[in-house]
This record gives C-alpha cells, structure tokens and sequence, in this order.
C-alpha cells in the first residue's frame, strides 16, 4: 500500500515547487495510470517512491516502510519490495539476457539454485527463452523492454514501476508491453504506469491520477475499451 | 552475506585491476615509490636509534684524578660522582691497575720501549657508565666541576652527531610519511573514482534492485586493497635490495670508519624482515583500502 500525506516536494537548488500538498492513496493490487505533461511532477513522484529523494513536507509510506522516518541503511530493503522499468531499459550492454536478469538477483544476495530456477521462469514469462543469450544490442526495442519488465519482476516485487514503457517501442508492439503489466497486475502485484500514452490508457483503462504543475487534477476509475 | 557470493565480489575486485589496468597500474608505482621512501626513511631511523643505543651503552666517561689525590679525597670525589642524576655505573681505575692492564695489551716491540721499572706515567681515573646519552655534556660538566678532577674525558663527538640525525629524521620521516600517505589516499582514490565511473550503469541498477552499499562497495575496496598489497610486496623486494647493498658495505672489513663510529650494530634485512613484510603488507592494503573507501562514499551512495 502507498499512502500520501500532504506532500510537499520544493528542490532546494532551483526553488522550484515540485509537489505541492499531494494526498494518495494506492491500494495493495491496484493498476493505476499516472499521467500528465512535462514538469507535472511525474520523475519526482518516482523519486519519492523509491526514496531517492525526501518530501520537503509531509509524509509518505511504501510498502509498510514509512519514508520520512526510514535510515539510510534501510533504504536497500524498501527498494527490494519494488521493481521499476525504465524509459530507456538501462540493460548492461556486456552482458547477455539471462546475465542481466540473474545480476539483480544477485545484488540481493539470492542463493545460487533460486538464481537458476528463477531467471529462466521470468525470461520465459516476457516471451524470450530464445534470446536468453543474446547481449541487449542484438535485440529489438520491444524486446529490450520486455527484458527490462523480466529484470523488474525477478525479484518478485510487491509493487512495479513502468516509466513510459511504451516510449521507445514500435507502435504495433505498445499493446504486448500493457497486456504484459495487465498480466503481472493480474497476479497480485500493484503496477503504477507513468505514461504520456493516453490512447492506451483510455484503451485499457483503470486508474488514472493526472498530475499538473505538481497537483493531483484528476483521481478516478474509467473503464477500458476491452 | 553468502560466502559465494562473497568470493564472487572478491573476483569482481580483481577482475576490476585489469579493466581499470591503466590507472590501476599508475596507483601500483605511485604506492611503490611512496613505500619504498617511507620504508627506507624508517629503517634509516630506526637503524640510527640502535646505533645511539649502541653508542650508549658503550659510553664512558673517563675521569682523569689529580696527581698526589689522597684515598679518603679519590673516595669521597666517587660517591660525589654518583651521586649525580645520570649515573649508570662509577669504577675506580688505579694507575697500577691501568699500567698493567695496558702492558698485557702491548706487543713483544711496544714492551721494550716501555721498561717494567719505569715509573708510572698514568693518572688515577674513574670510569663512569651513564644513563641519557643525551645529557653527557651536562653529566660532563658537573664532574668536572668537582675538586681533585683534573680532566674529564669523553667521547662525545659521534653521539652528539648521530642524536642530531635522529631528531631531524625523526621530522623529516614524519613529513615524508604524511605527505606520501596523501599523495597515495589521492590517487588510489581517483582510480577508484575511474573504476565506479566504468560500472556507473551496474550501480545505478544496484541501486535501484536493493543492493545494499556494503555490497556494492566491496569490489572497489578490495580492488584498492589488492594494489595496495601489490605494491607494498614489490616494494619489500626493492628495499630488501637498497638495504642489502647498504648492509654489505657498512659491515665489510675494509671501510674501518663504519665500525669505528658503530655503523656496524645496525641490523641486519633478516633480522626485520618478519616486521617489514608485516609492515609493507599492512601498509599497502590499508592505504589502499582508505584511499577507496574515501571515493566510494562519495561516489557509491544507495
């Protein structure tokens, strides 16, 4: 569960007013759409959800870690609990698919036998037993993200991060990245999606939160064309 | 944290050299050089303290009692003697005791130019042992302040010399310590900041999966420890060199001047070596480990 307490991000080098008083609430298993221009808010929503920064106001809580009072040296735990999807993959380039995938787990000190019985289950989950050895640069857009989303899920997150998903990825493949996060939500895991994507959105539908200018505008259910 | 996945970040610091070999192998020379002078610096010290200490305990004071002294005179001029602060020991030489001593020293030809029945030329003396080489001069002066001394004799020349050496080395290799210590915290720290520039991608992804600092750290750090210990062996094997070649001329029968002054009780490479080894390993991997812990703070943060 996420819950947001009045909060208020201002970064201190530009003084510019990131946030302003947000109040959410994000259910365990929810799939919500946070959208909104440029500068609404988006990054630092993110930001704030995998504490890479403070809220200069209020109080933000993760996944039954409260962020304003969480030590540094905990931080590796909360983040544990959430799996994020980047814009542009960030995939090691030197090493193949199973590699990036079983390097996460890794870092989390995962014992050698899950490491082999898990990788293989979550590249096959994205569609891409085939490719498990072949580096990043030998793959497609849709299938670097897919890789991306393998690499998110393996260390079995209570929450998924997906910053725009679909922003590098071939029109035609934009409906297989969300049936996937359809899929992972489907299982239990809450998925936030920030996207500029709204034709998806209206597409699939769900929860929509739509920031402008660092304030919540819009908050609701719309149903999908599915 | 699992042992495997603990060797692993082992071989992940090592492997790290190789990539990062170019910086890697100027933080190697820079910490070679910088231990090799400190560790030559210190065996110069420590060296010249075993030869005052040497000179110390060989020192003595000869003082040299007036012609015609009576017993009760030369007894009471003993216990006012040591009755000094800086006294070791204090013995009493007769002239007989000295003149026989000397003629059992001398060869068949100095006995002939030195008759048996001639009167004794030599002078009653005491020979006095003190504590502080470096008080000799005041110890010196005071006994010669006392009544029926004639003369005081004593060989301070070396000593004073060599205690001047000691205290400006003891600056100097101060100074040189400290300065090459930072020099070497600054490079090994900026191949570290080289190294976490290269694997920017893999932390940025650590980071993010939960990886805690510890185990992101660990590579780096035994990457600076690793140069360290390589650099502080290589650097035993060339003071084990400079030294051996300093030792065997110093201690060599044909430059007397060495034994004269007491070059010759300084020690011998195998009679340190246990420390030195000790000490360059330490040394090294510290100074190794220091230097990239201080760039992964700042550049490895969760």
């Amino acid at each position: 569960m996420i819950e947001f307490n009045d909060v208020s991000v201002t970064y201190s080098s530009t003084g510019v007013d990131a946030l302003n008083n947000i109040n959410l609430t994000i259910n365990d298993g929810d799939f919500v759409f946070v959208v909104g221009e440029s500068g609404a808010g988006k990054s630092t929503l993110i930001k704030l959800l995998q504490k890479e920064i403070d809220a200069t106001a209020g109080q933000v809580s993760v996944n039954g870690f409260n962020l304003t009072k969480l030590r540094r040296g905990r931080v590796p735990m909360l983040r544990r609990t959430i799996g994020v999807v980047f814009q542009d993959y960030r995939l090691i380039p030197t090493m193949t698919v199973y590699e990036n995938i079983a390097f996460v787990m890794k870092c989390i000190d995962a014992p050698k036998k899950y490491i082999k019985k898990r990788v293989p289950y979550v590249i096959g989950l994205v569609g891409l037993s085939h490719k498990a050895s072949s580096l990043p640069e030998e793959l497609s857009g849709g299938e670097q993200q897919r890789v991306a989303l393998a690499r998110a899920l393996v260390n079995d997150p209570q929450l998924l991060i997906a910053d725009e998903p679909t922003a590098n990825v071939d029109p035609a493949l934009k409906y297989g990245i969300f049936e996937l996060l359809k899929g992972i939500n489907a299982c239990g895991t809450t998925v936030i999606v920030v996207t500029h994507d709204l034709d998806n959105v209206v597409h699939f539908g769900g929860r929509i939160i739509r920031l402008d200018a660092g304030n919540v505008t819009i908050d609701k259910v719309v149903g999908g064309d599915e | 944290m699992r042992a495997t996945t603990f060797t692993g970040l082992i071989g992940q610091g090592a492997k790290g050299i190789w990539k990062n070999r170019m910086m890697s192998f100027a933080s190697f020379c820079i910490m070679l050089v910088s231990l090799l002078l400190v560790g030559l610096t210190l065996l110069l010290s420590i060296n010249l303290s075993r030869i005052v200490d040497s000179l110390e305990s060989k020192n003595e004071i000869v003082v040299i009692i007036n012609d015609g002294t009576t017993q009760e005179e030369i007894t009471s001029l003993g216990k006012s003697i040591e009755s000094l602060a800086n006294i070791e020991a204090c013995n009493f030489f007769s002239r007989d005791e000295a003149w026989k001593s000397m003629v059992e020293n001398m060869s068949g030809d100095q006995k002939d130019l030195f008759p048996y029945d001639e009167e004794n030329p030599l002078p009653d003396t005491y020979r006095v042992q003190i504590q502080d080489l470096e008080s000799l001069n005041t110890t010196s002066v005071q006994i010669s302040a006392f009544p029926n001394v004639e003369k005081v004799k004593s060989p301070n020349e070396y000593a004073e010399i060599f205690i001047n050496i000691r205290n400006i080395l003891t600056l100097v290799s101060a100074a040189i310590v400290i300065t090459l210590v930072i020099v070497c915290l600054i490079i090994i720290s900026n191949t570290t900041r080289a190294s976490v520039f290269s694997r920017r991608k893999e932390i940025n992804i650590m980071r993010y999966v939960g990886a805690t600092n510890s185990f992101i750290r660990i590579p780096f750090f035994i990457e600076g420890m690793l140069v360290g210990v390589l650099a502080g062996l290589a650097s035993l094997g060339l003071t084990k060199f400079v030294y051996e070649s300093i030792y065997n001329l110093v201690t060599s029968n044909s430059v007397k001047i060495f034994s004269t002054i007491g070059l010759t009780s300084i020690y011998s490479f195998g009679d340190i070596s246990k420390y030195l080894t000790l000490a360059y390993i330490l040394s090294g991997a510290i100074i190794g480990a220091l230097g990239t812990t201080i760039s992964t703070r700042k550049y490895c943060k969760v």
